[in-house]
Formats: C-alpha cells, sequence, structure tokens
C-alpha cells in the first residue's frame, strides 16, 4: 500500500502501546489512558470496572473447540495439509495441558499462564541497546526495532519517557536534509523509516523530540514521492504531523489544472483496486489477499475519513468482514494471514486489530456489531499458551519453535490488547473499554494497555503530537 | 677553558691511576663487581642492550664500578669528544694510550641509538608478546620483516607514482611510450597491500594500528576518501558492524555523495548486498548504476537471478527486479518476439524459485505485476503453469489467487481500466469464461471440500460473471446432507458449502434455511466463527424485516 518500498519485515504497519507512569496492570481499574504528564488529556480516564476471575478453585474444562482438530478435515493430502497437521501437532499440547515450565508460568483456572510481563519488559528493553554483528540484515530497519519495543513496552505499562533523548539523537542520526528518514546514517529517506521515525518520536513524548521532525520539508519530500496510488503511511504521517496536503508543484503529481489533486487524491481508490475477489486486501491490485495489507487499508481509510462512511464506500465490506474472519482457525484460536496459511501470532495484529476499525464501519448501518466478530477467548489463548517465549529470553513470537523477536513481540502484544479490549468511536474519538462480555480467561494482571486503533501507539500519544503541531499553525 | 682544566685533570689522574682491569669487570674482585658472575649471562634483547648499556656508563647504570673503572671511562668519553690536540702531544698520547690499554668493551657506544633501541624493544607484538623478551635471533627475524615491509612500502609508492603519472599522461622518456599501469601491477599492488597489511599486523599487532580494511587495501579505491560515520552514543538499537561492513558502508556513502556510476560503484553493490541483501538504499544505488552506464538489462536478472534463489524472503530483491523490467520494457514492447522471448525466460525463472518456496508473497506479486506489464494474461503456457502449482497442491492459494487474475484481468476478457473492482460483476467476461472457470473450480473442490480456495474462487467467478451464488445450489448441496436432522442424519463435508448455501437460500428467499446453515456453522461445524455467523443471522432477520 506504500508508495515506495516495504519495509523488511512485513509490511507497513504500527503497533501500539500506552504510556503510562506505573505499570501495574490493576491500574487499568480507573485508567485506560495514559496518563503521562506530556500529555495534554483531553477524554481523560474513563472508569473501568473489570470483574475479577473467580478464583481459581478447580481448573474449568477447556472448550473443546480449543482443544480437538477440527470437525472437517478432508482426507487428501497436499503439501498444505500436511504443514498445517504438522503445526496443529505442535501446537495442540500447549492449548490443552501446561506444558510450560512453571517457574515462568502460572496457570489459571481456564488452564491460560499468566502473561510473563517483567520477561517481556526486559526483552524489548534489551532489543533497544547494542545488537550483536548479526543484527546486520535489520541495519535499513533500525527505525522498526525503535517503534516495536517503545509500542510494546508502552503496552506492558513501561513508561518510555527515559528514551526521549536516545529517540531523539537516533532520530536525528536517520534524518535527511530532505525531511524524510532513512534506515540509518547516510541511507535514503524512506516512507516506511519516516512513518516508524516519527512514531517512535511520539511514544516517548517530549516537544524537543517533536521538533527533530522538519515538517516543511517532510510535507515536500511527502509531495516528491507522490504517484497516483497512495498509502496507509503517508495518511498516518500526515494526519500525525498536521501537514498541508497541498501538492507543490514540484511534486510530480501536481495537477495545475486541478488544485483539489491533492497528497492523498486517489488513494481511496488505490484501496479499492487492492481488493480482491476471496474479499481481502493485497499490496497491490493484481495480488494476494493478505493480512497485513487488510488493517492498513482499514487504517488508511478511517484516516480519510468517518470510518462509517470511507470504509463501506470504498470496499465491499461483507465480503472483506468475511474473509477476516476466516483467518482465525480453531482449535490454534490464532489468526493466519491468508486463505491456507498456518496461524501466526502476528496476524493478532494485522487481523485482529482489524476487527475495531469494521465495527467503526458497521456502526451506523442496519446491522451493527452486537456482539465480538472473533472469538477473543481463541486469540487470547493463543497468545498467552502459544506466543510467549518459554526461556528466561521472554519476549513474543510466531508459534511455538520459533524464537521470539520485536516485531511479533509488538504485534502479538497489539492483537493481545485488541483481544481484551472494544472501541467506539464517537464524535471522532476513540474510546476504549475492557470488553466484559462472556467468561473472561485471563488475569486482571494480565491485561495490557489499549493503543490507538489506526496509529497503534498510546491514544495519549497521538494526541500530544497532533495537539502540538496543530498550536503552532503553519510550518513554524 | 674550563674544559680543558678538567681534561688535564682527568688525565693526570688516568695516568697515575692504575685501574684494575676495566675491560673486564666480571672478573673484578671488588665488592661491587663481585655480585657480577651472579648475574646471568643475558639472554633477551632488552637485557642485552641493558647490559651493554650499564657497562659503558658507570654513572648511570645500576652496575657499579671502581673509582679506577670510572675514570677510565671518563678518558675514552673525552678522547672522542674534545680537542685533544689541545693537549699536546705526549698528553694525546698518554690519553689514548690508557683508553686502548683498557680498551672498553663498548667504547663508541652511542646513547641515542641505545635509547632508540630501547624504544623498539617496549611494546609487544601482535601475539600480546613484550617484544624486549625475544632472544637476539627472533630480534633477527624481526628485523628482516621490518625491512621487507619498507621494501613493499617502497614499491607501493613507486606504483601509486606510476599511477599518478598515467593520470597526468606522461610519457615514458626512454621508450616514448604512455606511461600505463598494466592489469599485472594492479594485481601486484593489491597482493603487495595484503602481504604490507599481514606483516603490520604481524609486527605491530591490532592495537597500535587501525585496521586496513579490503577496500583500503584494493588500490582500486586509493582515490576514495570513505564516509565514516557513526551511530551517536546514546543511539538506540545499534548494531555492532563487522569491521568489513562497516569499510563498505562508509564508502557507499563517499560513491553515493559524489553520485559516482561506474564499474567499481557496482562492484561495491553486490559486496554490500553479499553482506546485507536488506538494505534498500545500496539497490537504489544499484539500479541507478545500470541505468547510467546503460549495462544491459538481460545480464543484471541473470546476476540477480542467484542472488534471488539465495534470499527467497527478500523484499528489495523483487523491488529491484521490478525496476529493471520497467527501465528494460520499452526497448522491447514494439518487438513481440523479443518480448515473448522475455516473458518466457521470467516465467522460467519463477516457476524454479516458486519450486522452492510455493506461496512466496514477494514472487507471486511480482508475477502478477509482470504479467500485466508484459500484457501476457493470455499467454497459454502461463495459464498452465500456474495450474501445474495447482495440481501439485490444491490448496496453494497464491496459485489460485495468479489464476483468478490471469483469467479476468485479460483484457480479452474484461472491461478495461480496472472499471469494476475484483468483488464486482464485469458485464464484459464471457460466459463461456464463466463457464470454463466454475466447471474447473468445482472438479478441484470435490478433490478437498473443506479447501477453501476452491470455495472463494467459485464465489470469485461467479460475482465477475454475474451469476447468482444460486445457480450453484445443486452444487455445494452435494456436500451437506441431512441438515438439523440431528447428529446421525447430518452429514456435512465442508463449512464452506454451508456458509455459500446460507447465501444461495437467502437470495432464494428462504430465510429459514438460510438461518439453519449459519446456526449450524456457529453450533457445530465452524464454531470458531460465532460471533460472525451471528453477525449474519442477525443480518437474515433484518433483511427479511425489510422485505
Amino acid at each position: 500500500m506504500s508508495t515506495s518500498q516495504s519495509p523488511p519485515p512485513g509490511p507497513s504497519q504500527q503497533p501500539p502501546p500506552q504510556a503510562t507512569t506505573s505499570s501495574q496492570p490493576d491500574d487499568l481499574e480507573v485508567v485506560t489512558d495514559d496518563n503521562d504528564s506530556d500529555y495534554s488529556s483531553i477524554d481523560s480516564e474513563i472508569p473501568f470496572s473489570t470483574p475479577n476471575l473467580p478464583p481459581s478453585m478447580t481448573t474449568m474444562m477447556i472448550d473443546s473447540l480449543f482443544t480437538t482438530p477440527p470437525p472437517l478435515h478432508d482426507p487428501l493430502i497436499t503439501p498444505t495439509s500436511t504443514l498445517q497437521d504438522e503445526t496443529l501437532s505442535d501446537i495442540l499440547p500447549f492449548l490443552s495441558s501446561s506444558p510450560l515450565p512453571p517457574d515462568l508460568f502460572t496457570y489459571n483456572a481456564y488452564n491460560v499462564p499468566s502473561l510473563r510481563r517483567e520477561a517481556h519488559i526486559a526483552f524489548l528493553h534489551a532489543s533497544l541497546g547494542r545488537l550483536p554483528g548479526k543484527f546486520v540484515a535489520a541495519d535499513a530497519s533500525r527505525p522498526w526495532f525503535l517503534y516495536w519495543c517503545l509500542s510494546g513496552l508502552a503496552m506492558l505499562g513501561e513508561d518510555v519517557s527515559r528514551y526521549r533523548d536516545s529517540v531523539k539523537e537516533t532520530a536525528r542520526s536517520m534524518q535527511n536534509g530532505s525531511g524524510g528518514f532513512g534506515g540509518g546514517g547516510g541511507q535514503l529517506s524512506h516512507l516506511a523509516t519516516s512513518y516508524a521515525v516519527v512514531l517512535a518520536l511520539a511514544i516517548v513524548g517530549g516537544e524537543e523530540g517533536f521538533e527533530v521532525i522538519d515538517r516543511r520539508q517532510m510535507w515536500r519530500w511527502l509531495g516528491g514521492l507522490k504517484q497516483r496510488d497512495g498509502g496507509f503511511e503517508v495518511s498516518v504521517i500526515i494526519t500525525l504531523l498536521d501537514l498541508p496536503l497541498d501538492l507543490t508543484p514540484e511534486s510530480p503529481a501536481y495537477k495545475p489544472d486541478d488544485p483539489s489533486f491533492n497528497l492523498l487524491s486517489g488513494v481511496a481508490d488505490y484501496v479499492r483496486r487492492c481488493q480482491t475477489y476471496e474479499g481481502g486486501i493485497s499490496s497491490s491490485p493484481s495480488a494476494e489477499a493478505h493480512g497485513a495489507y487488510a488493517f492498513c487499508a482499514l487504517g488508511c481509510l478511517s484516516l480519510l475519513g468517518p470510518p462509517s462512511i470511507t470504509i463501506p464506500q470504498t470496499l465491499n465490506l461483507p465480503s472483506l468482514l468475511s474473509w477476516l474472519s476466516s483467518r482465525q482457525y480453531a482449535p490454534e484460536g490464532g489468526f493466519s494471514g491468508r486463505t491456507n496459511k498456518l496461524v501466526d501470532g502476528c496476524y493478532s495484529h494485522w487481523v485482529g486489530a482489524c476487527f475495531p476499525l469494521i465495527e467503526a464501519a458497521l456502526a451506523n448501518s442496519p446491522t451493527p456489531v452486537n456482539d465480538s466478530l472473533f472469538s477473543r477467548e481463541g486469540l487470547i489463548r493463543y497468545i498467552l499458551n502459544c506466543c510467549q517465549d518459554e526461556t528466561k529470553r521472554g519476549g513474543l513470537r510466531d508459534k511455538p519453535g520459533k524464537m521470539s523477536d520485536a516485531y511479533h513481540s509488538c504485534y502479538v502484544l497489539s492483537g493481545l490488547s485488541a483481544g481484551m479490549h472494544q472501541w467506539v468511536l464517537e464524535d471522532e474519538e476513540w474510546m476504549v473499554l475492557p470488553y466484559l462480555e462472556g467468561e473472561q480467561v485471563f488475569e486482571n494482571a494480565d491485561r495490557v494497555r489499549p493503543v490507538h486503533p489506526v496509529y497503534v501507539i498510546p491514544q495519549g500519544a497521538v494526541r500530544a503530537m497532533r495537539g502540538y503541531f496543530r498550536g503552532k499553525g503553519g510550518f513554524n | 677553558m674550563l674544559s680543558i682544566v678538567c681534561l688535564q685533570a682527568a688525565t693526570t689522574t688516568v695516568t697515575t691511576t692504575k685501574p684494575s682491569a676495566p675491560a673486564a669487570p666480571s672478573t673484578n674482585n671488588n665488592n661491587n663487581a663481585s655480585k657480577q658472575p651472579e648475574k646471568e649471562e643475558p639472554s633477551t634483547v632488552a637485557e642485552l642492550s641493558r647490559y651493554h648499556f650499564e657497562l659503558c656508563h658507570p654513572f648511570e647504570g645500576k652496575r657499579s664500578t671502581t673509582q679506577a673503572d670510572q675514570l677510565v671511562w671518563l678518558a675514552s668519553r673525552l678522547v672522542t669528544r674534545l680537542p685533544v690536540r689541545f693537549l699536546g702531544a705526549k698528553g694525546q698520547k698518554d690519553l689514548w694510550k690508557t683508553v686502548n690499554e683498557h680498551s672498553l668493551p663498548a667504547r663508541g657506544f652511542n646513547l641515542r641509538k641505545y635509547k632508540k633501541r630501547q624504544q623498539q624493544h617496549k611494546g609487544v607484538d601482535s601475539r600480546g608478546r613484550d617484544i624486549g623478551e625475544y632472544t637476539a635471533k627472533e630480534w633477527g627475524i624481526r628485523q628482516e620483516k621490518r625491512v621487507t615491509l619498507s621494501c613493499l612500502q617502497l614499491q607501493s609508492q613507486r606504483f601509486r607514482e606510476l599511477r599518478d603519472r598515467q593520470k597526468r599522461g606522461f610519457v615514458d622518456y626512454q621508450t616514448g611510450d604512455q606511461v600505463l599501469v598494466t592489469d599485472s601491477e594492479y594485481t601486484e599492488e593489491k597482493q603487495r597491500r595484503r602481504e604490507m597489511e599481514r606483516l603490520s599486523r604481524e609486527l605491530y599487532g591490532a592495537e597500535r594500528m587501525a585496521r586496513q580494511g579490503k577496500l583500503a587495501l584494493d588500490p582500486e579505491w586509493d582515490d576514495v576518501v570513505p564516509i565514516v560515520m557513526e551511530d551517536p552514543e546514546n543511539a538506540l538499537a545499534a548494531i555492532a558492524y563487522s569491521p568489513d561492513y562497516a569499510e563498505a558502508m562508509s564508502y557507499l556513502r563517499a560513491v553515493m555523495s559524489a553520485k559516482e556510476y561506474s564499474p567499481r560503484s557496482l562492484k561495491l553493490t553486490e559486496y554490500i548486498i553479499n553482506l546485507n541483501p536488506a538494505h534498500y538504499t545500496v539497490w537504489l544505488f544499484r539500479a541507478a548504476n545500470i541505468f547510467a552506464m546503460k549495462l544491459p538489462i538481460p545480464d543484471e536478472i541473470t546476476w540477480l537471478n542467484q542472488i534471488a534463489l539465495e534470499n527467497l524472503k527478500n523484499y528489495q530483491i523483487w523491488h529491484h527486479r521490478n525496476l529493471l523490467v520497467e527501465h528494460y520494457h520499452p526497448s522491447i514492447a514494439s518487438d513481440p518476439p523479443a518480448l515473448a522471448s522475455f516473458a518466457t525466460s521470467e516465467r522460467e525463472f519463477l516457476t524454479q524459485i516458486l519450486a522452492e518456496d510455493t506461496k512466496n508473497y514477494h514472487v507471486w506479486s511480482y508475477r502478477s505485476w509482470m504479467v500485466g506489464k508484459l500484457g501476457v494474461w493470455g499467454n497459454p503456457e502461463e495459464l498452465r503453469s500456474t495450474e501445474e502449482l495447482i495440481e501439485q497442491d490444491v490448496r496453494n492459494n497464491s496459485a489460485w489467487s495468479h489464476r483468478f487474475y490471469l483469467v479476468f484481468s485479460d483484457p480479452e476478457n474484461c472491461t478495461p481500466g480496472e472499471k469494476y473492482a475484483a468483488t464486482e460483476a464485469d458485464p464484459k467476461v464471457p460466459g463461456e469464461i464463466v463457464d470454463r472457470e466454475v466447471a474447473y473450480a468445482e472438479e478441484k473442490i470435490r478433490l478437498a471440500p473443506q479447501n477453501q480456495s476452491g470455495w472463494n474462487y467459485l464465489r470469485g467467478v461467479l460475482v465477475k460473471g454475474g451469476r447468482g451464488l444460486s445457480s450453484v445450489r445443486e452444487f455445494a448441496e452435494e456436500f451437506v446432507k441431512g441438515l438439523g436432522e440431528g447428529e446421525e442424519g447430518e452429514e456435512v463435508r465442508s463449512s464452506h458449502a454451508l456458509d455459500l448455501l446460507a447465501e444461495v437460500y437467502k437470495e432464494l428467499g428462504e430465510r429459514e434455511r438460510a438461518d439453519l446453515c449459519l446456526r449450524r456453522l456457529m453450533e457445530k461445524w465452524d464454531r470458531i466463527r460465532g460471533g460472525y455467523w451471528q453477525w449474519r443471522r442477525e443480518g437474515l432477520e433484518l433483511a427479511e424485516v425489510a422485505a
């Protein structure tokens, strides 16, 4: 969906954290927004009253949905089915028994292990530190490491404002005079890395950090990139930095005879062309539907206007929803990224985080969403049972047998947050509440902080950055 | 004048006092000298030079000597330094006699040289061994290496001068030919520098020597000043680069900022791509080099193929290929045979790489883009090779997706200009194409009814062809028997058939049957999606109310 190359790992997305001063999840009973002093709190605290679990006495039966193979299984064997069957047999023990090391995990009455908050926090802090030489493949995507780690830390309740100076310095070292940010010093500016840097600066907050961004140059640079198609990343940068939409005459897309053609013109139409016959969204108009692009598409449309208008106007919503819903598998509970592919923790975000946007899109329709469109229990079980690293390393992962990494940590946590909360869009303001329907299979202590459903960073961080730049008026 | 007085005094003393065997201190029997035999023979160079020094510097060394010895030594110093002729012939003669008789072991010992040597004995070699600990023999070997290194440095200097002359267009004064640095001289110089690097490291170790990277050692890069960049001290997620990588990047920054498009720049990009193929900047610079130097695109694609096979999950490779084809296309666009042959070679390679990784998103995305760019939707080979992948694995959704693109984006079969979205009917799709594709999907679904790829394709075809879903009612019902008739009576072979039937019945106004499908999906056949099925059921009710 972006106008130039996509970043190395995965597509172009953002995760989310919630910056807060305390990391105790129980705080959530009173606070949903970060209360970092730096953020101007607009719609401050939303009172939460989270019912706690019944005291764990005897282990409750796990729904057989999550412990037995699916009811329908074709006898025909192909490479896809072989891989799926093998993966399922690897995952099933994690879902039905308690195979995780008891010194690192405690199981609750629902046979769901606790979130190893401290271990994940330590892993993400370490991932922001000096990386060994084998990370050279990440040399062009260091801004993503900043974003993934900071966002993940914020979701885990860590105060990340201590990174203000270092994010600022790091961002400077990646900045080009042209206005954009590259993957590191001396690298060309790139939309994806610029997007990640802007989000990282927003997460840690602080006006000094915001001031690193040269908005006028950024605006010119974006105009220079503008082609007839557009992207989610551009929309995010524009809205966060409160940039004008006009194109300068130097832009290759500038139309002297059509002054209304701007930075975001044609974006919605491009998104429309990316919907495939399956209902999902692809990276470009001729490719296969893929979870990451579904989120980018919905996020982008939600920034172009009210999602209840832009999304149904642009996309075939019923077929998109059908496709999104098909991404959740049982008994795994997690999401896959494409038809007939395996579940992977990162799609907890790419697919899972689509649902709040879909709900917003359906809000004013004849068929609003009354309940959850996906199995929250399934997703939460998958994440807590299968996506937590089982060693001292910490961090979150794709599935059992895989190594944890910053990318998965961020997006698995975002998915977990999507599973634990629900969002309502009222008067252009997103409001979050804990999801309270049905049984809650996780402990309150495991609740992670919500993140903005489009920017995937703490809501307060979004407000602070937008507010700051809006307040400036113009480029001064 | 004072000096003369002193000299006289000294001479007098020397001549009147008989020094006792100054030349053989080890045999001296005075107190101080008696300690000497206990001292071991000097074995290391440091000890040796210390020994020599002490022999000759009775006032400076630890070795104490008798007063007589000291006077002899003093005389020996004077005799070489002062204008002894002022002493007169006699005085001179006596002085020389004294000195010669008591000939000191290192009469001509040079303090400056000694101090210099002492310097050389300081420090450690590349293995961390104290150089002072060397034996004389080892020291000799080391000195030989130093000489060799100096010679190589001279030769290297000569090479640089020669190259400089070539650059300025000098002419050899003897032969009248242009000064020319030959390839073999380049190669020799390269080897020479490696040898110099090796010797230097051996002699001086890593500590005292900035490491010379591969490029710094390559004469080809002598005129480039690398742009070294270091992360700020508190940079986050900073990577501990290998020295080779850090050096290569600093040269890349230099040639990029000079916009140097040259064979060596191209070679540098290849070198860096091998170290880190995910570096988008270097790929873009490589493309710029190729276009600026007008290098043949097919050669670059051949080179790229190998890199792609070695890095299956890399995205930048495919973006590069995309740029290459974009650039190459105009030159073959009006030459159908060239276009066809290029499309064939692309397909052959894509088939090869998809055999390694049948659902690779980058490869498939490139493939569909390439088909559109070259306009080969209708190429029967393209369809056949896609079909082959579906034959191998009917669940390969990427192949199904590509098939849909080939069939329904073919300008022969659709309204141009992407007027209709993929989820919309296109009146220009020929009926026989729809028939053919429906039949294809149905055949494949029968092989594995729970395979969603086939069902999604079938739906997609029906929608595109403007046919109602109810046109496949009978087909879908093959997979569902006795719905809602209890555990025994109900036989469902595909949840996707149920899903489709729910819509078929809705389309036909059979709301209750539609709801039954959704309910059974919710209760039994696809429970994980219960919330979604419930939402569909609510929609169904609403549709009826509206009706």
